[in-house]
């Protein structure tokens, strides 16, 4: 539910400012969030994998047009994260951890609209990211403090 | 080992995903329904998404009359200057007469309530009607510039047709030949002067105002200035393309 709120916020915030302002991708951050919080027992993390598809396609319907474009972004990060989170042993994961959990946060924020510029070009240039980065970074820096909130709730 | 399984099994399903986004991405954009899908799905988030279109308006509009304060403040200034030097200079004219703008008008400001974009050029709603003593026909200004003139009014409202209707239609005089010809729009953006016969020295810059023999409007109220010929058919007659004194891209008041 959360996730879903989340997508919407994001999609209300894009509405707001008439889409001429890269805006945070707050619903993989939650995406990514959850399944580092997550222990991936049941199923794993497989519910990640499909609501990153769905959001990401929900997205490209709503603000590109053509589904893929971001569905390809969200879906790889959560595939990293999966992957990078995996070698990590579960012991591990719970202290020590925040400069990798800000990389992982980091790669949500830089792969998915990266993707749309290298597949179909564009001279957006690095300013472009710089700016996005800086916008995403307060929301990085606020889902790292909830996580390691929820870490340190978890051990005492 | 169900780690191991589990983390297999993440991996299938997301390359899955991926090799299904590629695909999407592939062949979606060929895809007629697509436009469909994608017009059904903003339909569906019109209704969550409105707070923030409504939220977006306020702001725009709050700029915009920032803005406009602004623009309108230093124009006002530049406008008392330029007024003083014109009246320094008529009074020398005159010999030492020194007119005065005291002179009451009763020009009345309403609000330009709706402009739509399927009818951009033709007609804009003000927020004065019937109570306001609005009229059909009555002329309107905007920058002391007729704009168009109020086509049918209701109690509290009024529309008014611009003068780049392709309806609008009114006598006109090139002011500095008196040249008489019809003022009307094309519907686009453009204003024309048509019906003037060729070779009769109209050049860029004369200024167009409606004519004596119009009935609906006083003659007299200034439209704006011919801008360039637009075309010279073979019946003699030349149409020219006029650049009306109004700004209208960016009014949100007119004068009546």
């Amino acid at each position: 539910m959360i996730i879903v709120i989340l997508w919407l916020i994001q999609d209300l915030l894009t509405v707001f400012t008439g889409g001429g302002m890269q805006i945070p991708g707050l619903f993989i951050l939650g995406v990514v969030c959850r399944i580092l919080l997550d222990d991936g027992s049941g199923d794993g993390y497989l519910w990640g994998i499909w609501a990153a598809f769905a959001g990401g396609i929900l997205w490209d319907l709503r603000w590109i047009g053509i589904p893929g474009f971001f569905t390809l972004g969200y879906v790889l990060v959560v595939l990293i994260v999966i992957q990078v989170w995996g070698m990590i042993p579960p012991q591990g994961r719970v202290s020590g951890t925040s400069v990798i959990v800000f990389v992982l946060l980091e790669a949500t924020q830089l792969i998915p609209p990266m993707l749309p510029v290298l597949i179909l070009g564009g001279n957006t240039g690095w300013g472009y990211f710089l700016t996005q980065q800086v916008w995403a970074l307060p929301a990085i820096l606020f889902t790292m403090y909830i996580y390691l909130r929820t870490i340190r709730d978890r051990t005492v | 080992m169900d780690s191991r399984r589990s983390t297999a099994r993440e991996f299938v399903h997301g390359i899955t995903a991926l090799i299904l986004a590629l695909f999407l991405l592939g062949v979606s954009s060929g895809l007629g329904i697509m436009k469909n899908i994608v017009d059904i799905w903003g339909a569906i988030l019109f209704i969550p998404e409105y707070p923030a279109v409504v939220m977006r308006e306020i702001y725009l509009s709050w700029r915009s009359w920032s803005r406009d304060k602004n623009y309108l403040s230093s124009e006002v200034s530049r406008l008392r200057n330029e007024n003083a030097n014109l009246r320094l200079e008529l009074a020398k004219i005159s010999g030492g007469r020194v007119y005065s703008d005291d002179r009451k008008t009763d020009s009345r400001t309403a609000r330009v309530t709706l402009r739509a974009p399927m009818s951009w050029w033709s007609e804009i709603r003000i927020d004065r009607g019937k109570n306001d003593s609005i009229t059909q026909g009555l002329p309107i200004f905007s920058g002391g510039y007729l704009v168009g003139r109020v086509s049918t009014v209701s109690a509290i409202s009024s529309w008014a047709e611009l003068i780049t209707s392709s309806s609008f239609m009114i006598p006109a005089v090139i002011e500095e030949t008196r040249e008489l010809g019809v003022v009307e729009g094309d519907g686009s953006g453009s204003v024309l002067l048509r019906y003037i016969p060729a070779g009769r020295g109209v050049r860029s810059g004369m200024k167009v105002s409606t004519a004596m023999i119009g009935e609906e409007l006083p003659p007299g109220l200034p439209i704006g200035q011919i801008a360039g010929e637009f075309t010279s058919g073979s019946d003699g007659y030349t149409t020219y393309r006029i650049e009306p004194g109004a700004d209208l891209s960016r009014f949100y008041t007119v004068n009546y």
